[in-house]
């Protein structure tokens, strides 16, 4: 069998390469770049019948068990260059520089041009050639990348698209981390824009919160407000507007040994988010009326 | 009365937890003063007293645990008796829904036991309990649960949910991003009633400790409290077929499925499906916050091409509260102020939804170079994608989008008219098919039109244009709609003016109004009309013997003013505000006006026919009054039109109505006036149909045959939807259309859901006929009395009839045989069977109260006592409008008999406090009547027991049901209501037998000047010195004639 990347795709379900998230999309690039191909081959087999037992990522570190020939599971470890706290100084105030990028990290899209951002500091997130990426396994194969870090290799993009952030982990910051350090650097840099101009006015203590029920007991038991008139007829979800079809193709790495895991799971789901529905929609249709006076006549 | 409540029980962690239903009642207790733990709830019901109320009002199921819960609840303070309370300690009780609020007010914890669901159990139980108002023994709370229950209905309806993982567990949770579910989460959050949380969380069995919850700020709690909902509905019944899944998937699927969400996996397994499940939704929906990011559109400057948008954060709670970009990004660490709630972390929340807005309107990313941006400038095409579609998109997102007005998307940025209209110069008629004067032009967002405009604009070939100034969108809907108007060349009537005048949005021939100018002339009728101003009163006509309040010439005004127009009008004032006169004026006026010339139809129940008469003599003495009643009544068509013969007002009952209504039909009656027009609430009863007939004008009839139509009531008819068809259908017809189509577009959607924008619009349709004035609205009645006495004359039933005479010639008899030392004592007896005879035949004739009032017995109870079918009547009243009453009689026979009825026929306790009453027991009757918030609305007093020392203010309305010989003493018994602390007006009312002795004796007391000294001084004892003839002439029944 010959690795074209339509070949490899199917791995990452059927979805085709373009689909899937530019960062995955980087690596997959990264991985055919990397010049013996029969070595890659031989990878995918493995990828692909399930020899990676485990992947971890630990800290700054990825941990990984591959079935080889050997009884015992092969330990693979992989890690990037982390960058110091002077480099990742660089890249903070870089990337406080532009809105956008807090922007996007914090709805959780991993930035286009993230990497200009990194070229701040002189080094990069994503790893230039595959050489980068710092590898060993216990297998006896002297040669580096081995079949078994080459499958690591593979999987690894599936697990970059359940979480984009791991990259930063393995080079050091993670994204918690990251994002409180900008949240940081930019109040210093407001505070340092305040000071300079001087004429803002001086910021108003919090006022201390008292609820509404302490001041007025009544709302305790009060409630007068009436049916919201969108709620008075149930209605169901127009054609692909469910939360299940925005959010999309479930994010997780598959396991090799039982493809198409998600979208059975995310089928099942949906069978049964259909069910309720309609389960809902017949309970609202019999909502009791109100009890009607005592008949008097 | 108890009131049922359902507080939720949050578990000492993570999500779930369980819906806690308990309930309080009054109670005589004294105050608790707490020691180490929380005190038992001294007002609470005991379980199985509680289990009882839920299985007898059909809402038992088997799901409910027994459970108890510590609940955080505002308490009075009150010092333990014989005991002043020592300094660091307190002491009081709870307070429960609707008392009072006292001024010296702690929060303590209290225990309650009661029962417990599950969140899939809480779900289904809530679905199983009425949306709208109306159960008087369950609290607000309920109701407010039912709205969260309905809300994961509609959520799980429209499938806005996610599978997820939190706090290691496989939870179902909602999505809150769209807009209308936002702002319902706000919404729910502000009004929540604090009970609906006020459990310390604590394990399944409650911490008694002496902690205390405080009041929620409400979103969060309650997006956990509708995650609970949706969370536990979900779940049942998801799982099964588990052929396919890896092992994560597998203990994710096993998680989701009953249970309590755990998850088999290990620790790293768990954290990366747990990365996975919440990078894959925070592509669909942000945290929930206090505020949003949103983007404002401002239309270009004179003469410039690009659009400005500027960033800012709005507040969840109230859309219009807004702060630009620059303000979050100076805020620094600090949390935001924005109107009541504070932000945390504004410039967070900023970037977060600027980056969520990016996801879905890509222009904005040229926005962002900046560390700091504010602002930024959009394309003419930019702008038009924002406009029409990324908006919706971006709301929901999550992303607040602001639009310049003309371009809002709302009705006013759609192609609408312009209406001017004025009645024509000459006319008088005011018919409501009437033809204006009128001209109209088209209207977009604010400004006028013309058709020729409107195709220079499409030319342009651009969506967004500019016209006199204002930006507008142009859909290519709307030039169709603009020619098929101008082809139809529409006429416009006095009809359609009031219609598109009565509530907002009305369209005509499918374009929306955007604007009516009526000229001087329609303004006038219009503003009668919907009683922006009320109509000019009418001050009491030429004729009238009484005097007309201010509010009464008002209500004079508005009949004639609806008879103008030939409209039906009902006047539904309250009790005691003089109805009767109203119309008996109104009447006088058509009278005086010479324009009375055939006669008129008033229907009422038989009940007060007599007050009727009596009324209409002693105030219209001009107009002719012919009662159709009783077996000498004309029946056929001749004899009846000769009767009729210069009648003015004709009255007969609700029962002859119907027995006969092909006579009644087939008068040519000027008008017809239904008086307790409740009566025909029941649109299929059959009086209800023979009055609607009566309402039609005659087919057959040479002078048009047009009658008008006049209700009177005194409930709040406005308030039952489901009677207002029927009361509509005899007063115009056409309002609310035919029955199925009043019942699909109002009386479901309002009594089922409680609709409230099917009730405003409904009472928009029918408000321009309707007159209520509350007795409390004291800024419209300034000029009422604080106590108002009614008299309320009534007949005598044949019963009644037959056994007074029977009674009075025996008794006179052997009164004249009597030896002299026992003449005063017959006569006593005498008067006093007559009063009892008056009162009901049961009483007189000393029946069972069992056998009397009993099961079956109670239709045929009433209708012995014309007395008591109109006491019953006014009580409805009384009750319906949640009023309280006391009501007095000199026979302890007779309150027993009544208590046994009332408590009978309005399914709720009437105590009766007489000799026989201990002291205790009358203690707690009165503190009860006084204090319980849902306490009885009708108190039972002996005149002798209840007359004196007793504080009852909450009433404000008394019942003298049979007369006593001195006014004093009735006086006395009327201000145990009337006295200091007395918040309301008291209506007095006097029953008066009219005939009988009761009406004798009425007189007397009326012409106290002369006989009071004698009757006060003495007691009865003078009655013993009467002559025969004297006694025949108190007593004997005086036969109208």
């Amino acid at each position: 069998m010959t690795v074209s990347s339509a070949a490899i795709t199917t791995q990452l379900g059927n979805e085709g390469l373009g689909q899937q998230p530019w960062w995955v999309q980087h690596w997959m690039e990264l991985i055919h770049a990397y010049r013996f191909k029969k070595r890659l081959e031989r990878a995918w087999e493995y990828a692909r019948s399930g020899n990676v037992t485990s992947i971890r990522f630990e800290g700054r570190r990825v941990h990984a068990r591959v079935q080889g020939s050997g009884e015992e599971p092969y330990k693979v470890k992989l890690w990037l260059d982390v960058l110091n706290d002077e480099d990742w100084g660089y890249v903070l105030d870089a990337l406080t520089q532009k809105a956008r990028w807090s922007a996007q990290l914090l709805a959780g899209v991993m930035p286009e041009d993230i990497e200009r951002a990194f070229a701040a500091s002189g080094k990069r997130l994503f790893p230039f050639k595959l050489q980068e990426v710092r590898s060993e396994c216990t297998c006896p194969d002297k040669v580096n990348p081995c079949k078994h870090v080459s499958a690591v290799f593979y999987l690894m993009g599936d697990r970059f698209s359940e979480d984009p952030f791991v990259l930063f982990q393995l080079r050091g910051r993670t994204r918690a981390q990251l994002l409180a350090d900008l949240a940081k650097r930019r109040q210093r840099a407001m505070a340092r824009q305040v000071r300079q101009a001087r004429d803002q006015p001086a910021e108003a203590a919090p006022v201390p919160h008292v609820h509404g029920a302490i001041t007025d007991p009544s709302r305790w038991w009060r409630y007068d407000a009436a049916l919201d008139p969108d709620l008075v007829v149930i209605t169901p979800a127009m054609e692909g507007d469910t939360g299940l079809d925005q959010a999309g193709p479930l994010p997780l790495a598959e396991d090799a040994r039982f493809p198409d895991a998600n979208q059975r799971f995310l089928a099942r789901v949906r069978s049964h988010g259909e069910a309720m529905a309609a389960q809902a929609m017949a309970r609202a249709m019999d909502a009791p009326s109100r009890d009607g006076d005592a008949e008097t006549s | 009365m108890s009131l049922l409540h359902a507080t939720w029980l949050f578990p000492p962690e993570g999500a779930g937890g369980r819906l806690f239903l308990w309930a309080d009642t009054w109670k005589v207790a004294s105050p608790v003063e707490p020691a180490l733990v929380a005190p038992d709830h001294p007002f609470a019901l005991t379980p199985d007293e509680l289990a009882d109320w839920i299985d007898d009002n059909g809402y038992w199921t088997e799901a409910l645990r027994p459970a108890r819960a510590t609940l955080t609840l505002p308490s009075r303070t009150q010092a333990a008796r014989g005991r002043r309370s020592a300094a660091g300690s307190w002491s009081g009780l709870p307070l429960q829904a609707g008392e009072p609020i006292p001024k010296q007010l702690e929060w303590w914890p209290w225990q309650v036991e009661g029962w417990a669901l599950d969140p899939a159990g809480a779900a289904e139980w809530l679905s199983s309990l009425p949306l709208a108002s109306g159960h008087p023994e369950m609290g607000d709370d309920l109701r407010w649960w039912t709205h969260l229950q309905r809300w994961a209905l509609s959520l799980i309806a429209r499938g806005r949910w996610l599978p997820q993982i939190e706090a290691d567990q496989g939870r179902w949770l909602p999505l809150l991003n769209r807009e209308g579910d936002r702002h319902r989460l706000e919404e729910l959050a502000m009004g929540i009633p604090q009970v609906a949380t006020c459990a310390l969380a604590a394990g399944l069995q409650g911490d008694p400790s002496l902690a205390c919850r405080r009041p929620g700020s409400g979103r969060l709690r309650v997006a956990s409290l509708l995650e609970a909902l949706l969370d536990g509905q979900l779940r049942a019944g998801f799982g099964g077929d588990v052929e396919g899944l890896d092992p994560l998937l597998l203990a994710w699927q096993k998680g989701l499925g009953k249970g309590d969400g755990h998850l088999n996996l290990e620790a790293e397994d768990l954290e990366r499906l747990t990365i996975a499940t919440h990078h894959w939704r925070e592509a669909v929906a942000g945290r929930v916050a206090p505020a949003r990011t949103c983007l404002e559109l401002f239309t270009p400057a004179e003469g410039e091409e690009l659009w400005e948008l500027r960033f800012g954060l709005q507040a969840e709670a109230d859309p219009s509260l807004r702060v630009p970009a620059a303000v979050a990004w100076a805020t620094g660490d600090h949390a935001l102020q924005l109107g009541e709630v504070a932000v945390p972390q504004p410039s967070e929340l900023l970037l977060e939804g600027l980056g969520r807005a990016l996801t879905v309107f890509e222009p904005i990313e040229r926005g962002l170079d900046s560390a700091t941006p504010e602002t930024m400038q959009l394309t003419p095409a930019e702008a038009f994608v924002l406009v029409r579609t990324a908006a919706a998109q971006l709301r929901d997102v999550g992303v607040g989008v602001v639009l310049p007005e003309s371009l809002s998307g709302g009705l006013a940025s759609r192609l609408g008219l312009a209406i001017k209209a004025d009645l024509p110069e000459r006319s008088r008629g005011f018919t409501l098919g009437e033809s204006l004067t009128w001209e109209w032009e088209f209207m977009i967002g604010g400004v006028t039109l013309s058709l020729k405009d409107l195709e220079r604009l499409r030319a342009k070939r651009s969506p967004l244009v500019q016209h006199k100034g204002v930006w507008i969108e142009l859909r290519p809907s709307d030039e169709r709609n603009a020619e098929r108007f101008c082809a139809t060349e529409p006429g416009l009537s006095l009809d359609d003016a009031l219609r598109l005048t009565a509530s907002e949005g009305d369209t005509f021939h499918r374009l929306p109004v955007h604007r009516f100018d009526p000229g001087p002339r329609l303004k006038g009728v219009l503003e009668q009309y919907h009683q922006q101003k009320a109509p000019d009163p009418l001050p009491a006509p030429p004729g009238f013997a009484g005097q007309l309040r201010p509010y009464q010439e008002r209500g004079l005004g508005w009949l004639a003013f609806l008879h103008r127009f030939d409209q039906g009008a009902c006047l539904a004032d309250d009790m005691g505000l003089g109805k009767t006169i109203q119309l008996l004026a109104f009447l006088q006026h058509l009278k005086a006006e010479e324009e009375l010339k055939r006669p008129v139809l008033l229907v009422a129940p038989t009940s007060v026919l007599t007050n009727w008469k009596r009324e209409a003599a002693a105030f219209t003495p001009e107009l002719t009054v012919r009662e159709h009643y009783g077996p000498r009544r004309p029946s056929t068509e001749a004899a009846l039109k000769k009767a009729l013969k210069g009648v003015d007002l004709v009255l007969t009952s609700y029962g002859l109505l119907q027995r006969d209504s092909e006579l009644l039909e087939s008068t040519d009656w000027q008008g017809v006036v239904i008086d307790e027009a409740q009566a025909i609430k029941n649109p299929i009863a059959k009086q209800s149909m023979a009055a609607r007939d009566l309402g039609r004008p005659l087919r057959s009839s040479k002078g048009g045959g047009s009658r008008f139509r006049i209700a009177l009531t005194g409930t709040p008819v406005e308030n039952r939807v489901s009677e207002l068809w029927a009361l509509m259908d005899f007063l115009n017809p056409r309002v609310l259309g035919d029955e199925p189509f009043f019942r699909q577009r109002y009386r479901l959607p309002i009594e089922r859901y409680g609709d409230m924008a099917s009730l405003r619009d409904l009472k928009a349709r029918v408000g321009p006929f309707i007159l209520r004035r509350l007795k409390t609205d004291r800024s419209i009645i300034s000029d009422l009395p604080e106590k108002v006495e009614l008299h309320e004359w009534v007949g005598l039933s044949p019963e009644q009839k037959t056994l007074y005479n029977r009674t009075v010639e025996q008794s006179l008899d052997a009164i004249a045989r009597a030896p002299l030392g026992q003449k005063h004592g017959q006569v006593l007896a005498l008067l006093t069977r007559l009063k009892q005879v008056c009162n009901h035949p049961a009483l007189a004739l000393g029946e069972d109260v069992q056998m009397a009032t009993g099961n079956g017995a109670a239709s045929a109870f009433v209708s012995r006592s014309a007395k008591l079918q109109r006491l019953e009547e006014i009580l409805e009243e009384v009750i319906e409008a949640g009023d309280r009453a006391l009501l007095f009689t000199q026979f302890a026979e007779w309150g027993h008999l009544l208590q046994a009825h009332l408590q009978h026929r309005w399914r709720q306790e009437v105590p009766f406090l007489y000799g026989n009453t201990s002291k205790g027991e009358r203690q707690a009757m009165v503190d009860r009547f006084q204090e319980d918030p849902r306490g009885p609305q009708l108190f039972l007093l002996s005149l002798k027991a209840g007359g004196v020392g007793l504080n009852l203010t909450r009433a404000s309305h008394v019942f003298h049901i049979d007369r006593w010989w001195n006014p004093a003493v009735e006086n006395q018994a009327t201000d145990r209501a009337y006295r200091i602390g007395q918040q309301k007006r008291v209506l007095v009312h006097k029953f008066i037998t009219s005939g009988s002795v009761e009406e004798r004796i009425d007189r007397m007391i009326k012409e106290k000047s002369k006989l009071a000294e004698d009757i006060v001084g003495s007691g009865e004892d003078w009655l013993g010195g009467l002559e025969v003839g004297q006694l025949r002439d108190l007593v004997a029944l005086q036969e109208p004639e």
